[in-house]
């Protein structure tokens, strides 16, 4: 039976090129656009070298301290970090933590040419959480942060930077006035992945200032990598009750009580980050639902056009649909037949779009728009583009479906207007 | 005339409603286009009130924020480098001049603040900044003057305010000599002595806004310590100094971090970050245009493909081809009037409920004017060629037709 819809179907649609021609582009161009979201959301949010375990990972980035009067919000200091957060380590489930600044701009002047890098301070953790591709040597370890030697890790593009491309391995970079031995080469970071992304990674304990040792607000990361994600909920509330304690502790007690933290999914990070003023509390499930939405606005106009096009070839199938009706197809039947016939056409049309969309990340990729960006479509972004073409076959196919099974039969078979 | 051709549109109104909405929502995408494009560019028209060529920006990183033991002293000896570092910047030679303020032109972040005048809350922009800022902004004073050295000394407070704030506050009156809003608790009153033409902090594209300024002094700590300095180079002068200065400033600082650039370059970047989201949604937006007018094209055809018995009818009784020409244009033309008073009726509630205060009625105006002639104009485009086409359609044929 599907199988003669389809017959039919394909028999339609080559009846009357241009309108076919007419509905593709339409389909083909919100798919596209669809698509290439995707494929960002993708890009930033799921699993990616280097932060393969991204699933089981999460993050502090964000502290609050609030008072009566005054607010403070930033990334974490390492001092919180380090007195407060570390000891999430020793929950069950939990695999490593780490500390991790943010990056911060470093310049480097090389034989009058100036080059401007984005530098984060990392313990010996860091590798161990996140799966760098190393294209020369290797991580630092524990140990060069302890013994605070002056070693570096550089991407491919600082090799490029620094050295013209040549093996880097065991020279010497001098970045933000101070020299690293470069230790380990790394592929690049897409900057969209904003836990991991720079160019250059030192130890902490290299830092110019030791000031950092005592601060509660600014500049860092807290990385917690858990067995599997059953173990979040556990990993949040043990966060919860060392920001409890740390309260009783606070620098400033006169000015701040309160403190706030979250261990965040990248998901949840975005949602924070977004969040207008209170960021205290976030609610993913309605940032989801925010997207549905726009998503939803976004495909308004091609609907009502594809159903606009869809209702006004009814009549070309009015012979068609009176015959059926004649020797006894319900109208339910019919409104399947339809909207089958319409999910081919918007399958079709989508997988149009999916090669456009192809087109469209690599000439983005191409433009340096966004730095280092491997936007590709993947098995996800295919199924997302997959679920998102059915639905808005459905979506546009009913209307015009259901206007079409209601044709009278004998006016159908006389061939008169609706 | 008018009414039967209402009464034909509403004979068929199960078909023109959805093309109504359709024409409504493409309305709507291109007033949101059309009002942010009109928007940047009417800002850009603007003056700016500073000239950013040949100024030079040096970020630094004291590394001295949310400390544990962060007191007073250590803040006002961080001060203390800061004004050394400007006495040795002003001295080389390829500097003109130099300046700390607390917000540089194309900063990210900003400060903000609200005055009590007369009773009213009025909102602004603020900045703080040393003496020589307007001269290395080569800011333009429209009367009195910038702060100088001798106001550590007066009984008052200077402060600088932009003419659109001096307006605000004393109409066409001169602001200055004017007291400046109810002095702080324990505070020295504040008095106005200049008025600069406009400040316009974000740059270029950004809304024309309230702005004033405080005098920053090197020798008190403020309540928020400073984080660049600003120098103006003489032109020509090349990207290698950079270097030099880098190690002077490290020379005098090893434990802070240093970043130069040219304010050019901070220019281009918040164009690129402003401008952006429109051209991407200007692209998405031309293409489901280029969609809709396809698919209206399309549709127009089909529907005129069934009414060729009516329209033979008219011809057979002697109606022109120019008038039925006419004919289906007009009803063409009142589905687009419904679909864009709709539209109209809407998007007319946000500058009259001033539902987006930065944008001024007028950008709104050229929106709107903009959306309803391409509306107009597409759609006339697409009803044309199906419209001349059943014109043209033989009485005798038409009739004929099954």
């Amino acid at each position: 039976m599907i199988k003669n819809y389809l017959k039919v179907a394909l028999k339609v649609l080559a009846r009357r090129k241009f309108f076919t021609f007419i509905s593709l582009f339409g389909i083909s161009i919100t798919l596209l656009v669809l698509m290439v979201m995707a494929a960002i959301f993708d890009h930033s949010l799921a699993p990616h070298s280097p932060e393969t375990r991204s699933d089981e990972t999460l993050g502090i980035y964000q502290l609050t301290m609030r008072g009566k009067e005054n607010t403070q919000n930033s990334d974490p200091g390492y001092y919180f970090l380090d007195r407060y957060a570390r000891s999430l380590a020793k929950l069950p489930g939990v695999e490593r933590f780490s500390i991790v600044s943010t990056p911060q701009t470093a310049v480097s002047y090389l034989g009058g040419k100036k080059i401007e890098s984005q530098m984060r301070r990392a313990d010996g953790e860091l590798w161990k959480i996140m799966e760098f591709e190393f294209l020369e040597g290797g991580p630092f370890t524990p140990e060069d942060e302890s013994g605070a030697r002056f070693v570096a890790v550089i991407s491919e593009t600082s090799r490029e930077r620094f050295f013209g491309g040549q093996p880097a391995l065991g020279r010497t970079i001098e970045a933000d006035g101070q020299r690293f031995r470069v230790v380990g080469v790394v592929r690049d970071v897409p900057t969209l992945r904003f836990s991991s992304a720079a160019d250059i990674w030192v130890p902490i304990s290299t830092s110019k200032s030791k000031l950092y040792r005592e601060q509660w607000m600014g500049g860092f990361n807290g990385l917690i990598l858990a067995s599997d994600e059953d173990h979040f909920p556990a990993i949040k509330a043990e966060l919860d009750a060392r920001l409890r304690e740390a309260e009783r502790n606070l620098p400033d007690p006169k000015t701040f009580q309160t403190l706030t933290a979250g261990a965040d999914t990248l998901f949840e990070a975005h949602v924070r980050k977004v969040s207008p003023g209170n960021t205290e509390v976030i609610y993913p499930g309605r940032a989801k639902a925010v997207l549905f939405l726009l998503m939803l606005l976004f495909m308004l106009l091609p609907t009502l056009n594809l159903v606009n096009i869809n209702l006004s070839r009814i009549l070309d199938r009015a012979s068609e649909i009176g015959v059926r009706k004649a020797f006894g197809a319900s109208s339910r039947t019919l409104v399947g037949q339809f909207v089958v016939e319409n999910l081919v056409l918007t399958l079709i049309g989508s997988l149009a779009g999916l090669v456009l969309a192809g087109l469209v990340l690599s000439a983005l990729n191409a433009s340096g728009f966004l730095p280092y960006a491997r936007l590709a479509l993947n098995y996800r972004v295919f199924l997302y583009g997959l679920a998102m073409a059915v639905f808005f076959g459905i979506l546009s196919g009913v209307y015009p479906a259901w206007r079409m099974s209601k044709l009278h039969p004998v006016q159908a078979l006389r061939g008169r207007s609706v | 005339m008018m009414r039967h051709l209402l009464k034909l549109v509403w004979n068929r109104k199960r078909t023109n409603a959805l093309i109504i909405l359709e024409i409504f929502f493409s309305f709507l995408v291109v007033f949101i286009v059309a009002t942010l494009g009109i928007f940047f560019w009417d800002n850009y028209r603007q003056p700016l009130g500073y000239s950013w060529q040949n100024v030079w920006k040096i970020s630094m990183d004291m590394k001295s924020e949310g400390g544990r033991h962060d007191d007073e002293a250590a803040k006002a000896a961080r001060l203390k480098v800061v004004e050394r570092m400007l006495g040795e910047v002003e001295a080389l030679e390829p500097i003109e001049s130099a300046a700390v303020a607390m917000v540089s032109p194309y900063d990210q972040g900003g400060w903000t603040s609200g005055e009590n005048i007369n009773g009213r809350e009025i909102e602004m922009e603020a900045n703080a900044a040393t003496d020589r800022f307007a001269e290395v902004m080569g800011m333009e004073l429209v009367s009195g003057r910038w702060f100088r050295e001798e106001d550590s000394n007066l009984a008052y407070d200077p402060i600088v305010v932009d003419q659109d704030l001096a307006r605000e506050m004393f109409g066409d009156e001169d602001a200055v000599g004017k007291q400046f809003g109810e002095p702080p608790p324990g505070e020295k009153p504040r008095r106005i002595v200049g008025v600069v033409s406009e400040f316009r902090k974000s740059g270029e594209l950004s809304a024309r806004t309230n702005f004033m300024f405080q005098r920053l002094r090197m020798d008190v700590p403020f309540w928020f310590e400073p984080r660049s300095i600003l120098i103006k180079v003489r032109p020509g002068t090349p990207a290698a100094f950079e270097e030099e200065l880098a190690k002077l400033l490290q020379g005098m600082a090893p434990e802070w971090s240093f970043q130069i650039k040219p304010l050019a370059q901070e220019r281009t970047s918040v164009f690129n970050e402003m401008l952006a989201p429109l051209v991407a949604g200007g692209v998405v937006a031309f293409f489901l245009l280029l969609m809709v007018a396809l698919g209206l094209f399309g549709v127009l055809w089909q529907n005129l493909l069934q009414r060729t018995r009516e329209l033979g009818l008219r011809r057979a009784t002697g109606a022109s081809r120019s008038s039925v020409h006419w004919q289906v244009l007009s009803e063409q033309a009142i589905l687009t009037t419904f679909g864009v008073l709709l539209g109209t009726i809407l998007v007319i509630q946000i500058p009259v409920l001033d539902l987006i205060g930065f944008i001024r009625p007028e950008v709104f105006a050229g929106g709107l004017l903009f959306a309803m002639v391409a509306i107009y104009l597409l759609s006339t485009l697409c009803a044309f060629y199906p419209s001349s086409m059943a014109s043209r359609v033989q009485p005798a044929e038409a009739l004929r037709y099954e």
